[in-house]
Formats: C-alpha cells, sequence, structure tokens
C-alpha cells in the first residue's frame, strides 16, 4: 500500500520537470499498479460472488431462524391446555364410576372404564393427528432446531418433523420460501461452479504429474512432445467416476458421523444421507429430533425437585444429550457443504456427458453415412436412392 | 387472403415433403415427450408396486419369523388393570383428591404410551396401492412428503436405488415438458393476448406500427436538415470537411439509420406484412408479470381445489400447494388424511388427484421458469445494448 502511494505521489513532486520525466517514471509504476488493482478487483468479485452468498444464506438462515422462534413461540398451545382437561375429566369419571358401582360389580366397573379409557384414547389419538407431540412449543422451537427448520425450508429438502402451527407461522413460511429458494439456487449454482473449477484443476495438477513420470522418459525422445502434452491437458475431462468416488466417500463420512452420534443403524444413517441429499427429507430420521434442548432439561429438574416419582435416569441422559449442540452446528455445515458437493458434481458430469453425447452423434452419423452407402451399392440406381436421402 | 398465404407456401415447400415433415414431427413428437410422460408415469406405478410388495412381504417374514416384536402392547388393558387395582387397595373412598392425583399419573403414562405408539405409526396398512405411488412419486419427485415411510431395511435400499435412477428421469420429464409447454403457452400468448389470430387485427398493429415509424424518420430527418448546417444529409459523404471529419461521419452513420427506416416504412406491401407477422411469432417473449400470474393462478386453484376436497381453509390449501410444488414437502398436511378412516375408495380418489395436481404442477413450474429465463436473458440483453450504445455515444 505505501509503495503505491509513493508512486503515486514522485511524479507530481518534481512537477515542473517536464512532461517526459513524468511519463518515464508512470509507464513502469503502472504495471503493478494494475496487477494489484486486477488482484483486488478479483478478490473482491470473489468475496462478493463466493463467499458474499454463502454468508448470506448463513445470514438469511439465522434472521429465519429469529423469526421463526419468535412467530411460533407466540403460539398458544390449546392443545395442551385441552389435553390436561381431558386427563381430568377422565379421572373424574373414572371417580364417578368407582363411587357408582363401589368396587363390588367387578364387571360392571371394568366395562364402565374400559368405555371411558377407549374414548380418552381417541381423543388423544385425534389431537395427535392434529400435530401434537406432547412438548411445548418453547421447546421445540430452540435455535438450533429453528436454524435446521430454514435450512430444510430454504434447501427445499423439507423433513417436516417440526411445522409451523400459527397462520402467521404459515404465511412467513411461504414467503420465506419465494425468496429463500432463488437465494439458495444462486448459492448452488456458484458453488457448484467454484467447486467444479477447484475440483477440476486439482485433477488436472495430479494427472499431470502421473502423466508427466510416465512419458519423462518418452519426453525427451519426441521432438514434439511438449505440443502433444499442450493438446493433451487442454483435452482432460474429470470422468464421471471420480465425481461419483467424491460423493460416496462424502455420504459415507456422513453415514459413520451420524451413526455415531445418533446411534442409528449403518442402513438408517445411510438412507438419512442419501435421502437427505436428494432432498426427498422423508423425516423419518431426523439428527435433531433426538437432541433435546436446555428447556427439555429445565423441565426434568423441575419436575424432579416436584415429584419424588419421576425417573432421575432421564435426567442425567437429557443432560448428556444437550451438549450436543455443535453436533447441529456441524449438522448444518454437512449439509450446506454436501449441496455444494452435489451442485459440483453435476457441473462436471454435466461436461462430460455433453462430450460423449457428442461423440456418440458423430458416430451414429457415420454409421448412418456408412449404412447408406453400402444400401446405394447393393441396391443399384444411385439417383433415386440419393432422391429419398435428400428429402 | 388465404389463397395468397397457401401460394406462399406451397412455393417454399412440396406437399409430399411437407406431409413427410409433419409425419417425423409427430413421430418425434410422440417418443420425446409422450413417451417420457408414459414412462415416467409407469416408472411411478412399477414402484408402486414393487414398494407394496416389499413392504407387505418383509412385514409378513419378520411377524412369521419374531413373532414377539408384533405382539401389540395391551395398553388400555394394563392401564385398566393398575387403575383396578389401584381402586382396590385404596379402599377409603373418602380421600378424593389422594385418589384422583394418582388416577391422573396412571392416566398420563397411558396417555404417553398412545403419543410413542400414534408417532411411530403405522403399519402396513398404509401401503395400499395409492398410498405406494404417492410415495414413489414423492421419491422421484424428491418431495419427500414422509407420512408414508419404509420400515424394512429392503425397502429402505429399494428407496435409495430407486431415487437414484428415479431423479434424473423425473428432471429430464421437467425439462422436455417445461419446454413444450413453454412453447406452446408462447404461441397461445401471441395468438391470442396479441390477437394476431385474425389477420385484420394484427396488420392493422403493423400498419399503425408503420406510420408511427414513418413519422419518427421524418422528424430524424428534420433534425438532421437543421443541425446539419446547410449540408443535405444524403449527400454530406461528399461535401464533408477537415475540420469536423468526426462530427460529419456521425451524421452519415445516422443519416443512414434514418434512412434505412425511411425504407422499412415505406415498403409496406402486403407480402412484407405477411412474412413479418408469422415470423415475429419466435421473437415474442412472455413478460415475467404473466409467468407469475400464472404460477401463483395455479397455486390458488390447487387451494381452492385441495380446499373443496379435504376441508382445508385456503391459507392451509395455498401453503400446501406451494410447500409440494417447491418440492419442500413437510407432510403436515397430506391430502387423504381426513378421510383415512371414514372411507377408503375417496382416500385412493384423493391421493391420485394429488399425484396427478403435482406432476402437472411441476411441469407448469418448469414451464414458467424457462419462459421467464428467456425474457431475463432478452431483457439484459437489451440493456447491454443500450449500455453499449450510451458508452458509443460519449465516446464519440
Amino acid at each position: 500500500m505505501p509503495s503505491k502511494f509513493q508512486r503515486r505521489s514522485s511524479p507530481q513532486a518534481p512537477g515542473g520537470l517536464g512532461v517526459g520525466a513524468s511519463s518515464v517514471s508512470s509507464t513502469p509504476s503502472n504495471q503493478p499498479r494494475k496487477r494489484v488493482k486486477r488482484c483486488c478487483r478479483n478478490f473482491v468479485t470473489f468475496m462478493c460472488t463466493q463467499v458474499g452468498v454463502g454468508a448470506l444464506i448463513v445470514l438469511y438462515a439465522i434472521c429465519g431462524a429469529f423469526a421463526f422462534m419468535n412467530i411460533e413461540r407466540e403460539y398458544v398451545d390449546k392443545t395442551a391446555a385441552h389435553v390436561l382437561e381431558l386427563r381430568q375429566n377422565c379421572s373424574q369419571l373414572l371417580w364417578y364410576i368407582t363411587e357408582e358401582h363401589n368396587l363390588i360389580d367387578k364387571r360392571m366397573w371394568v366395562n364402565e372404564t374400559n368405555a371411558v379409557l377407549r374414548e380418552y384414547q381417541a381423543q388423544i389419538a385425534g389431537i395427535i393427528k392434529n400435530g401434537y407431540v406432547g412438548r411445548s412449543p418453547e421447546q421445540i422451537w430452540s435455535f438450533p432446531a429453528a436454524l435446521m427448520f430454514c435450512l430444510s425450508v430454504i434447501t427445499m429438502i423439507g423433513y417436516g418433523n417440526m411445522v409451523p402451527r400459527t397462520p402467521w407461522g404459515k404465511g412467513f413460511t411461504v414467503i420465506y420460501a419465494t425468496f429463500g429458494i432463488p437465494l439458495y439456487i444462486l448459492y448452488f449454482l456458484n458453488m457448484g461452479r467454484v467447486l467444479a473449477r477447484s475440483f477440476k484443476f486439482l485433477y488436472r495438477s495430479m494427472h499431470d504429474c502421473t502423466q508427466e513420470r510416465n512419458f519423462d522418459t518418452r519426453l525427451d525422445a519426441l521432438e514434439n512432445g511438449s505440443l502433444g502434452a499442450l493438446t493433451l491437458r487442454k483435452k482432460i475431462i474429470v470422468p464421471s467416476t471420480a465425481c461419483l468416488w467424491v460423493i460416496i466417500f462424502y455420504v459415507l463420512t456422513g453415514t459413520i458421523m451420524f451413526a455415531n452420534w445418533e446411534k442409528w443403524s449403518f442402513l438408517n444413517s445411510f438412507y438419512f444421507c442419501m435421502t437427505s441429499l436428494c432432498k426427498i427429507g422423508f423425516g423419518d430420521f431426523v439428527p435433531g429430533a433426538s437432541l433435546t434442548t436446555a428447556a427439555d432439561v429445565d423441565a426434568a429438574t423441575h419436575k424432579l425437585q416436584e415429584d419424588i416419582a419421576a425417573d432421575p435416569n432421564e435426567l442425567s441422559e437429557l443432560q448428556s444429550i444437550a451438549d450436543q449442540h455443535s453436533k447441529l452446528a456441524i449438522n448444518f455445515v454437512y449439509m450446506l457443504l454436501g449441496m455444494g458437493l452435489v451442485a459440483m458434481c453435476r457441473n462436471l458430469m454435466r461436461e462430460e456427458v455433453h462430450v460423449k453425447l457428442k461423440e456418440m452423434k458423430e458416430d451414429a452419423k457415420l454409421c448412418v453415412e456408412d449404412t447408406r452407402l453400402r444400401f446405394v451399392g447393393c441396391c443399384g440406381d444411385p439417383r433415386d436412392v440419393y432422391e429419398n436421402d435428400y428429402y | 387472403m388465404s389463397s395468397r398465404r397457401s401460394s406462399f407456401r406451397r412455393k417454399e415447400k412440396p406437399a409430399f415433403q411437407r406431409f413427410k415433415d409433419h409425419c417425423r414431427h409427430f413421430t418425434a413428437f410422440m417418443f420425446s415427450n409422450v413417451g417420457i410422460i408414459l414412462l415416467v408415469t409407469f416408472y411411478t406405478i412399477g414402484g408402486a408396486f414393487i414398494f407394496q410388495a416389499i413392504e407387505i412381504f418383509e412385514y409378513e417374514r419378520l411377524r412369521s419369523e419374531k413373532p414377539h416384536r408384533f405382539i401389540e402392547r395391551n395398553v388400555s388393558g394394563e392401564c385398566l388393570t393398575r387403575i383396578w387395582e389401584l381402586t382396590a387397595e385404596n379402599i377409603s373412598f373418602f380421600d378424593h383428591k389422594a385418589y384422583r392425583k394418582r388416577v391422573n399419573d396412571v392416566l398420563l403414562e397411558y396417555q404417553r404410551a398412545i403419543v410413542k405408539k400414534q408417532l411411530k405409526g403405522p403399519d402396513v396398512e398404509q401401503w395400499s396401492f395409492s398410498g405406494a405411488f404417492l410415495y414413489s412419486l414423492t421419491v422421484i419427485t424428491t418431495i419427500g412428503y414422509g407420512n408414508i415411510t419404509p420400515h424394512s431395511e429392503w425397502g429402505k435400499l429399494a428407496t435409495i436405488l430407486y431415487a437414484i435412477i428415479g431423479m434424473p428421469l423425473f428432471l429430464l420429464y421437467l425439462s422436455n415438458i417445461g419446454d413444450v409447454l413453454a412453447k406452446s403457452f408462447k404461441w397461445i400468448y401471441s395468438k391470442v393476448c396479441l390477437c394476431r389470430i385474425c389477420p385484420g387485427v394484427a396488420k392493422r398493429r403493423i400498419i399503425r406500427e408503420r406510420r408511427k415509424m414513418r413519422h419518427l424518420a421524418r422528424a430524424l430527418q428534420m433534425h438532421h436538415m437543421e443541425s446539419g448546417g446547410g449540408s443535405s444529409s444524403y449527400s454530406s459523404s461528399s461535401s464533408t470537411t477537415n475540420s469536423n471529419s468526426s462530427s460529419s461521419t456521425d451524421y452519415t452513420k445516422s443519416s443512414y439509420r434514418s434512412s434505412s427506416i425511411v425504407d422499412v416504412a415505406y415498403s409496406g406491401s402486403d407480402s412484407d406484412i405477411e412474412r413479418e407477422i408469422r415470423g415475429s411469432t419466435d421473437e415474442i417473449t412472455v413478460p415475467l408479470t404473466v409467468c407469475i400470474f400464472v404460477m401463483v393462478g395455479y397455486i390458488l386453484w390447487g387451494a381452492l381445489l385441495f380446499g373443496r376436497w379435504e376441508d382445508w381453509n385456503y391459507l392451509d390449501g395455498s401453503y400446501f400447494c406451494l410447500i409440494s410444488l417447491s418440492s419442500i414437502g413437510f407432510g403436515d398436511l397430506v391430502p387423504g388424511d381426513r378421510v383415512i378412516t371414514a372411507d377408503r375408495d375417496k382416500v385412493e380418489v384423493s391421493f391420485i388427484l394429488c399425484a396427478v395436481y403435482l406432476l402437472l404442477g411441476m411441469a407448469v413450474i418448469a414451464m414458467c421458469f424457462n419462459l421467464m429465463q428467456e425474457e431475463v436473458v432478452h431483457n439484459i440483453r437489451a440493456i447491454k445494448r443500450g449500455f453499449k450504445a450510451c458508452f458509443r455515444c460519449r465516446s464519440s
């Protein structure tokens, strides 16, 4: 930086010495300045496009997470109160039954109690169908969970283990998706391009290395060896098997990671990774689901103090699980990176498929030409055939 | 008019070749577009049969091998006996409060058991044909509602394989059908909305445009006459002087342009107009607002449809449609949920309806994106041209 300023000021300082001197000093100083400028520009564009888009995605997700937390925690969970009321009612009914039949007629008592319990079960089942999972909104919408929710919206995975219940939340989800999805697609395309370029570069340099070792002895003998190498370098296309290896490696890493963390079997973990990276996202396995929040632990301790009968093991389990918030963050990064890798593979494979298709087309054309020539040779009267073919 | 047009066309191509061309186009269309629709449909139906068979078979196998896993824990019976014991041991009926509290505890446990059982869900009964059909559709469209999921190991493996093959197929379907729909939508738009279908209106419009251009050209000429300072614009190239050569060449350039405009404006014969009408159909781009309108309209139509079918309100309906069509697929609202126990046939029908709506909707969305991309590219090119012209002006 200081050198740049010095050079800039030096032609001004002599000032009146002459036009020639200043022009002589400015021409060499222009060269590095230009280079620095170009470097800066490249850096800025890189920051703005790649890093900027990535940062934008993360920021968008975080903002969305806060917004959803605020909106969804407002949700007055009437179902919880309703469930409590139902339970009270049920016990009241049981009391009445017991009072009435007085334990003397056991069969009567069993019949009536059974009817009451059946009704209770049906009511609870209906409530569950409407989305009651036995947890309050504060427990569900913790910050990491909300972050995962936002990510699942904008990446179009949509696990569906947690969904907005309020009308405002639903409306906001719609708006959030309409703006988030184009942003995510931008990230996807950008990331795919950058990763494809760097992967190609890596592959090419490795390819060169191995190739040089093979050709080293022959290169000296061949006069136009350098030319051959140059043409070779131009035609190198990353084969799709390499991309597939990268993806398979990534998926296997994820499989082992999730299997260790979540205590899933390997098949389940593999299934989760594949369905997530393919953006299907059934939501029957979700990494955040077993992670409970600090609120959960608080509730458990509260319950423990209140009620001696509660299970103390549950609390310790909850506490050990609650340390795993960092895992959720890693999960977030895993998903984002995985999407980028998928984009990269898509980019590279499309290139290869294009080349292959072109070759195939040429082959087919040659084949058709060949058969036509043969046909002409067999059937004679070339003019007729020619006319037919012309049309 | 029609005779002239037909003669014009006949001059271009003989009838036999035209027929052959049509035939070829038709076969290509059948193979590429109808073929791919059929392929996707059959792939989905085949997937439905496979998944159904796998899930039911595995369920039966597991049941026969390890029956102890499938004995239903009689939750309500357990609860009943516990309450009975509680009541029996607590002979004193005077302590109402204590009794209520203990019964409440038992009930809470019971409720938890119910919740767990309900969330863990389901059994083979969900794998009816239409359910499996919707499942395989949600796999290849990557929606993934998750209301039905495979529980057996082979089912999971089959899902992974099915997705790997099915998703590229579906992408092919999307790009193909999106193209065809975009082309036909453009054609309809150009014919109906711009009144190209009746030749009189189009002709009048073109004549009007020509008249406007003629006025413009005349105004340009007048301008050059005035600002050229006596030197007539047609002969300015001969009478230039060295001192203001740059400006004069500019004038000649513009005068050429204006003269070309004049040429175009004055050469308005009927055949030219005909050709322009036919040729300009390809160059029309559908504006962005129309595309967005189509998408919003489709979603609202879906909201209406599902609202009537499933008793959802409009917010829920449009939320469901958007979540599905953007392939997010939370699965909190799934068609056929309401009537899952009431009426079996209705569920089947609603699943199929949902599948058709999704297939069509994805294609419509692809079409809109196609058209929007075209429009945006067109706009950007125009802006670039404008910028370039601006810079050229300044530099000259």
